[in-house]
């Protein structure tokens, strides 16, 4: 074998080389065992905004003005690689002078040749600073989730121990209290749909859905759009509930040509506010109760602190009357 | 007299349910407040014998309230899902009783006891 097929041989292995370690999509160098550069994929050159043949042969402290000179690095590279054969996934932040601080991964490996005892170190730095991010992302998205579930299941309880048993038999206690459950979880829906913002005329819709058994029952009577923040979608959905199913139960839906009206306008003064009227007629006679039960309850106090309004029932003995008012945010 | 406990709870229906179960035990109830606004406010107005805070509120967390209560001297529990609430609330929060969310009738009577107990 004459020199220039020698040479013709090593500079093809070289190539070959080359091209494997172009194929590691990560950042990678291979350095000799003083830590000179031998080799650098292409996702080295890319990741870091350096030119191959600024990189090779050159020592790795030098690379890039010494952007690699990281006391971390130096450590890792003199005291614990000697030591070990690989380092997995060890992780350095630095700031580097042309990317900026970023969060590296580093695993190194050392290669030892059969035949010779020259070293060779595979380095790979990967660029988890997005994956981090990322991740951080993601556990406080978990977080948050898993205290919405647990604010979900506590209203679950609310509505279970607050649903009254007095005088009610096992079954009746628990279709109440499943009535509200299935109410709960409709608005939930609405307050917490993918996608497309749920405004009021969809709201009332919705919520209404179950009790308008025939187009006569339930009348709604669009007025302008109004739009919600989930929390308040999710309050109004359970307000119309508990006057639906109090019309069902004591008012104009318990008799066969009952009839509720729901219909809205905006004031629009020196601030916006909805009116919102629900009128039952056909009904029974209505009385006004001894006492008000949890549900009646429930639609005053959370007319006053999610709507920030209030909610005024008026117990005409033609029909129940309700007048929700609700201050809206200014004109956007 | 009646002991009063103030109550801050933002989601509505949680807040009534505290509520109704502390009427029931006799308590009389301060608030439910929503905000840390109207909790201070609250506050301002009259000091409760103990009080109950939930961590995340509308306008932020719990913490200033707490701190109100601690340099008045009212013993507080929470009411919170979060296992370690002081990484959330501020060190205020720390070693302060929690009785979890969902909240559990017991518990909170029990822990309840204790606090005023203590005194």
């Amino acid at each position: 074998m004459n020199l220039e097929n020698l040479y013709r041989l090593v500079r093809n292995g070289h190539v070959h080389a080359q091209g494997i370690v172009d194929t590691v999509p990560d950042p990678l160098l291979v350095l000799d065992q003083n830590l000179y550069v031998e080799s650098a994929s292409r996702a080295f050159c890319e990741t870091f905004k350096v030119a191959r043949d600024e990189t090779i042969g050159r020592h790795l402290y030098e690379l890039g003005n010494g952007q690699w000179d990281i006391p971390e690095l130096r450590r890792l590279l003199e005291e614990v690689i000697p030591k070990s054969t690989a380092i997995v996934e060890y992780e350095v932040e630095h700031d580097f002078p042309s990317i900026g601080r970023r969060t590296m991964l580093l695993t190194a490996r050392r290669l030892f040749h059969p035949d010779n005892i020259a070293r060779t170190l595979l380095l790979s730095i990967v660029d988890a600073t997005e994956r981090r991010k990322r991740d951080a992302e993601k556990d406080l998205l978990l977080g948050e989730l898993r205290h919405r579930i647990k604010n979900l299941l506590a209203m679950v309880l609310a509505m279970a121990r607050q649903t009254s048993a007095k005088d009610r038999s096992g079954e009746e206690y628990r279709d109440a209290f499943l009535n509200r459950f299935n109410a709960l979880a409709r608005a939930h829906d609405l307050a917490f749909s993918e996608g497309n913002e749920v405004g009021l005329h969809e709201l009332v819709e919705r919520t209404l859905e179950p009790y308008a058994v025939n187009p006569t029952t339930v009348v709604v009577e669009p007025g302008p759009a109004v739009a919600f923040a989930s929390g308040q979608i999710l309050s109004l959905s359970l307000i119309l509930h508990e006057l639906a199913t109090n019309a069902l139960k004591h008012g104009a839906l318990s008799a066969p040509k009952g009839q509720v009206r729901v219909r809205w306008d905006v004031q629009e003064a020196i601030d916006r506010r909805l009116r919102l009227a629900w009128q039952e007629r056909g009904g029974p006679l209505v009385e006004p109760p001894a006492s008000p039960g949890f549900g009646t309850r429930l639609i005053e106090f959370t007319a006053a602190r999610d709507l920030g309004g209030r909610a005024e029932l008026n117990y005409a003995p033609a029909g129940l009357e309700v007048q929700i008012v609700a201050p809206l945010g200014p004109v956007s | 007299m009646r002991k009063t406990m103030l109550v801050v709870e933002d989601e509505s229906l949680i807040a009534m349910d505290l509520e109704l179960l502390l009427e029931r035990h006799g308590w009389r109830v301060l608030g439910p407040a929503a905000t840390v606004d109207d909790a201070l406010r609250l506050l301002d107005d009259e000091l409760p014998a103990v009080a109950l805070l939930d961590i995340t509120l509308k306008d932020g967390t719990v913490t200033l309230v707490a701190e109100a209560l601690r340099a008045r001297n009212v013993p507080f529990m929470l009411a919170s899902a979060y296992s370690r609430p002081e990484l959330v609330g501020g060190e205020v929060l720390a070693g302060a009783p929690n009785v979890g969310k969902p909240t559990e009738e017991r518990r909170l009577f029990a822990v309840l006891e204790q606090l005023v107990s203590r005194r």
